[in-house]
Formats: structure tokens, C-alpha cells, sequence
């Protein structure tokens, strides 16, 4: 089958190195998104993989053969780009038979009826002789899909696909992605900035910072378990403020800057300086007095931004800046004093 | 005053000066062409160019040396275009200037050095000969081959420059993309960035066509007397002859030919991308 290694990748553009020796394996039939911030070089990973830039040091298999000195025409991929590339001189139909056409692959009337099952799955069978440019975002986008499974590749490679539609299409995109994934069984590289488009759609999230991996796993357990500060940040946007632990009566206590303590519960907490990560969906806010909240660290709330479904509030804890993501009742206004209610066991602590 | 008046009004300069320079001449010539002795109208011109062979042959090698350049200068200018479109930012200012450098030296200039290495005792001439490829007494100037090298030196920068500016416009994520659905590099040249480029393509064989055809002191000066091309005719009926309504009558026939050749052209070329 189609599994996809990635053996101690290393990619320097002139002196620059973009990828410090990253190694990678994924399963056949895996879904594994990459995920990181704009430059962190999970884009460059990606044209790696397809033959599109080449390796400083470093070996890409796929499906067990050595294809790091292949062009990309004969690795047995398909990539969807970010601005689609569709071909503009070309019908939606001839889009789509493009990649059989330049491979080979079966007769005419086999590959007519390929791409009539392929426009058939992204529901643009009546678009087949549209030009691209005839068709919106949403629809060239589902063209650029159609033609990247046409042909059946070995892996399929997503760069940000999904990035220049609306919140609206990129959900039905998300569901759409999966249950493609699920009946097509293809390996499927998935990069993204958006996580939570990799929380959504990924088997395994593979976390990238400045060129290399800074953790790996499955969704929910990248989620509950950020290994560091970079994952905690940019998993759920966890604020990060530095306390001191401490003893007090026994229990383990994390110290603002401004004397307040927050409880951490039983566990083996290490003194001294650390980080604690409290991720905003986590943090509620309590009327002062509120018997809910009591003992909880005192703040005054700065902003509040009305989201709709929910309300983001930033407060200010001392010194320490604070964002919490909350339900609408009851509503603070800007300068209230407040009570936060942090669960024991949702505070993580981060060395350093 | 709307905004279509004041439009109109800044074309206008423009306009007068296309009637005046480009409009006016033409039709004089046009009337001069079938200007008779006696003041009255006549075609003996044109019977006189469509019945003598010698001018027949001449608007024949006008057309044949036209198209002939052309297609090199395509073939040549393409790849060019392409290397210099997809060249970094610093190093395709470079290669244009070096594209560009032939046109900023005079054309007289320039051709009396083809004349140079194209002679006997040439350079071009010396080389083929010791290398066994030409026969002793061979030489390239007064040849139509020598027409070519000189004319495709002139007009490369044309074609060239005006491929460049489609494929600038070409995203290189569809070569990128035709790559991945199984195109070689030289397949993706020429499924996506060939048939993209088609209106560069046209705009640059327009222009390249149409100044080789009209073009006279590069073809004059290589072909020499014996080896004329139209427009060299037309230049020595107005200045040696000092028959006018001929030399007219020749512009005349060499804008029609030039006319009945562009206009398929332009037809099927638009069809291809509209």
C-alpha cells in the first residue's frame, strides 16, 4: 500500500535553512495534516513529497520505493493547490481528464467515464463543459478536487486547499473531505494554518515550528495535551502566564505576578518558576461573590467582543492580560470586577 | 461636459495625428498608384507588376523570407521568453537588456558587421569552409539565408518580448500542477504554457511578419541588387527610376499581400483562445 516516509529531511534555499532534519512516517490510508504557522516550511515539506522541490539531505520513499531523485510526473501523486491551478484554456471536463491524459490511463471511453464518476462525486456534473473561469470559488474548487482523485494517485497532498472560501463552504468542504477520505482510503497529506480545520479533519496532526516537528498525535490528544509552550499557544490559544508554584496549606498553588493564587489540584506539581497555559473556552467568568467561583483569582474585565454564539472578554489579572471565551449570560461590561473559575485539572504547567 | 466628451477630446490629438501622418498618405498613395500620364486613372501599373515575372518572384520572396523568419524567430524566441519569464527578478533584467541590446545600435550599423563576417572572405563563410561543410568558392552574402540571419537578428527582440509579457502572467502553479498530473517538463511546456501564451504568440508573429515584409535596408544591403525583396523595389523605383506611380502601385500590392496573409491569421488565432 501507500505509505509515505520521510526519513531526516533537511532543505536549505541558499544559506536559509527551511527544514532542520525532519522525519516522518504516514500509514497507509492516514489522513495527517500539517500544521503550523505561515513559513514554518509545512508547505515546503509538502513539495518535497510531490517532487516539486528537491532535497538538501534526506529520503522520500513512497509505497516503498526511494523517490527522492524522481520528478514529479513519476510519483504516483496528486496535489490540490492552494490557488486551485486549473487550467484556464481547458473545459471543467477536460480539467478533469487532464491527469489521465498525460498518464495514460485507459481508453477514451474509460476515461470519460472516470470523469464523469469524478465530477459525479463533487456534484458538478452539470458544469462539464463550463470554463473555469465561469465557475465560482466553491465550484473551481471542487473541479481541482475532482481532478486530484481522477487518476487514483497513491497520495493525494492538500495545500491549504480549502483557505480562499468562505467559513460557510469550508464547512460543507470539511465533511465533504472526510467522507471522500473515508471511501477512497487515500493516503492524504493535509497542509493547513488553520487548526481547526486539522482537528476536524485529521487522523493525525503533526504540529510543525520553524522547521521542525514539536509534537505529534492524534487530534484530541494534541488538543488535551499540548507538550509545550508553541503547542499550547497554537492549539486552542491557550493564554500562557508565568507564576510561581507553591505550597500552601498543602495544596499546590500557582502565584500571579500580583500575589493572587489560583488552586492546581493534586498532582505532582514542581516548585518554582513555571508557565501555566489556560486555554480561553476553560476560563469562566462569576459575578464577585458568586459562591461558583469563590476563591478563584479576582479580575477586571477590559473588553468585551459579542460573537454571536458566544462572547470573547479580555481581562486583566494584575498585570497579566487574559482572554476568555464564554457564553453570553451574564454579560460584563468593560471595568467590571470579576471572579474567574479556572476547573482543577484543566491548568497545564509548563516547565520554564 | 460628460466624461464621454472629455474621452473623446483627449483622443483627439491622437487621432489627428494618425489622419495626418498615417491616413492622408495612404490614400495618396493609393491615388497615385492609378494615376494614368494625362492627369486620367489607368492599372497599367498593376498589369505591369502582375505580368513580369522578375516582380512576381520578388513579391514571392517578400512573402517566403517574411514567413521564413517568423517561424525562426518563434522557435527561438519562445524558449527564450520562457527561460527569462521564469529567471529570477535580477538575472531576467539582464537577459532582456542583452534581448534589447541589437536595437539600440543603428540598423545600418548593425548590418555592414553582418556583411562583415557574411562575406568570402568572412568569418562565417572562413569557418564553414575549413571545416569542409562549404564548398571553396562559397559565400552567404547576396543569399537569402543571409537576409534571414540578418533580419531574425533585427526582429528576435520583437517576438521575444512579446511572449515574455503572457507568460509573466501565467501562474507557475499550473506548470507546478501540470507536473504532479504526470506532465514531463517539456509536456507541460507544451499542454499549459503553449497554448496560454497563443495571444503573446500571435501579437509577436503580427509584428515580426509585418516589419520583415515592410523592411528594406537589412534585405538591401545583404541581398544585394540581385536578391531583391518588395519593399527594397519600391525604395529603388522611388529613388533610381524615379517612377512613383510604380513604386505606388508595388506599396500597394505589398499591403494587400501583407493584408491577405494577417487576416486568416488573426481570424484563427482568436478563434483558438476566444
Amino acid at each position: 500500500m501507500a505509505e509515505v516516509r520521510l526519513a531526516d529531511i533537511r532543505k536549505s534555499f541558499g544559506r536559509t535553512e527551511i527544514l532542520h532534519g525532519l522525519t516522518l512516517t504516514v500509514a497507509s490510508g492516514e489522513f495527517v495534516s500539517l500544521l503550523g504557522a505561515s513559513g514554518c516550511g509545512k508547505t515546503t515539506l509538502l513539495r518535497i513529497v510531490a517532487g516539486l522541490e528537491t532535497v538538501t539531505t534526506g529520503r522520500v520513499e513512497i509505497a516503498g520505493a526511494d523517490v527522492t531523485a524522481l520528478p514529479p510526473e513519476r510519483r504516483d501523486i496528486a496535489m490540490m493547490f492552494q490557488s486551485y491551478a486549473l487550467l484556464p484554456h481547458l473545459s471543467v471536463a477536460e480539467n478533469v481528464r487532464f491527469p489521465l491524459r498525460m498518464r495514460g490511463l485507459g481508453s477514451r471511453d474509460e476515461q470519460a467515464a472516470r470523469v464523469a464518476e469524478a465530477l459525479e462525486t463533487v456534484q458538478l456534473a452539470p458544469f462539464a463543459g463550463r470554463r473555469p473561469r465561469q465557475l465560482s470559488g466553491g465550484q473551481q474548487q471542487r473541479v481541482a478536487l475532482a481532478r486530484a482523485i481522477v487518476s487514483r494517485p497513491k497520495v493525494l497532498l492538500l495545500d491549504e486547499p480549502l483557505s480562499n472560501l468562505d467559513a460557510r463552504l469550508r464547512q460543507d468542504m470539511h465533511v465533504e473531505l472526510i467522507e471522500l477520505h473515508r471511501r477512497l482510503g487515500l493516503t492524504t497529506i493535509f497542509v493547513t494554518h488553520d487548526q481547526e480545520e486539522a482537528l476536524s479533519l485529521s487522523d493525525r496532526i503533526v504540529l510543525i515550528n520553524a522547521g521542525q516537528i514539536e509534537q505529534e498525535g492524534a487530534p484530541a490528544a494534541i488538543y488535551d495535551r499540548p507538550a509545550t509552550a508553541f503547542a499550547s499557544a497554537f492549539l486552542g490559544a491557550a493564554n500562557l502566564v508565568p507564576v510561581r508554584i507553591e505550597r500552601r496549606a498543602g495544596e499546590a498553588v500557582a502565584v500571579f505576578a500580583d500575589g493572587q493564587a489560583l488552586a492546581l489540584g493534586p498532582g505532582a506539581w514542581p516548585e518554582g518558576a513555571a508557565t501555566v497555559a489556560l486555554r480561553q473556552e476553560e476560563i469562566a467568568l462569576h459575578a464577585v461573590g458568586d459562591l461558583a467561583a469563590a476563591g478563584g483569582p479576582r479580575a477586571r474585565v477590559r473588553t468585551r467582543v459579542f460573537l454571536g454564539a458566544r462572547c470573547r472578554y479580555v481581562v486583566a489579572l494584575g498585570d497579566v492580560t487574559l482572554r476568555a471565551l464564554t457564553g453570553n449570560e451574564p454579560a460584563f461590561a468593560a471595568g467590571a470586577e470579576v471572579s474567574l473559575r479556572i476547573p482543577e485539572g484543566r491548568i497545564r504547567v509548563l516547565p520554564g | 461636459m460628460t466624461d464621454r466628451q472629455e474621452s473623446a477630446l483627449l483622443l483627439l490629438p491622437g487621432l489627428l495625428l494618425l489622419a495626418g501622418a498615417f491616413l492622408v498618405p495612404i490614400l495618396q498613395m493609393l491615388a497615385l498608384s492609378v494615376a494614368g500620364p494625362d492627369g486620367g486613372w489607368t492599372l497599367d501599373h498593376f498589369r505591369r507588376f502582375l505580368g513580369d515575372g522578375f516582380y512576381l518572384a520578388v513579391l514571392a520572396r517578400t512573402v517566403r523570407l517574411s514567413l521564413v523568419i517568423t517561424a525562426i524567430c518563434l522557435a527561438v524566441g519562445f524558449p527564450m521568453a520562457y527561460i527569462m519569464a521564469r529567471a529570477r527578478p535580477r538575472p531576467r533584467v539582464w537577459l532582456i537588456v542583452l534581448v534589447i541590446l541589437p536595437l539600440m545600435t543603428s540598423v545600418v550599423v548593425r548590418t555592414f558587421g553582418w556583411m562583415v563576417l557574411l562575406s568570402r572572405s568572412g568569418l562565417v563563410s572562413g569557418l564553414l569552409r575549413d571545416f569542409g561543410l562549404a564548398p571553396r568558392n562559397f559565400a552567404l552574402m547576396y543569399t537569402e539565408t543571409a537576409i534571414v540571419i540578418g533580419m531574425v537578428q533585427v526582429l528576435l527582440p520583437f517576438m521575444a518580448l512579446s511572449i515574455l509579457g503572457v507568460i509573466l502572467r501565467i501562474d507557475p502553479r499550473i506548470e507546478e500542477a501540470a507536473r504532479t498530473m504526470g506532465c514531463s517538463f517539456l509536456r507541460a511546456l507544451a499542454a499549459v504554457v503553449l497554448p496560454l501564451s497563443l495571444p503573446g504568440i500571435v501579437a509577436g508573429s503580427l509584428l515580426v511578419f509585418t516589419l520583415s515584409a515592410s523592411s528594406f535596408v537589412t534585405p538591401n544591403l545583404l541581398g544585394g541588387p540581385r536578391v531583391q525583396v518588395l519593399a527594397a523595389s519600391v525604395w529603388r523605383a522611388v529613388t533610381q527610376t524615379l517612377d512613383w506611380p510604380f513604386a505606388a502601385a508595388q506599396a500597394v500590392i505589398l499591403f494587400a499581400g501583407v493584408l491577405a496573409i494577417l487576416v486568416p491569421y488573426i481570424r484563427i488565432a482568436g478563434r483558438g483562445h476566444g
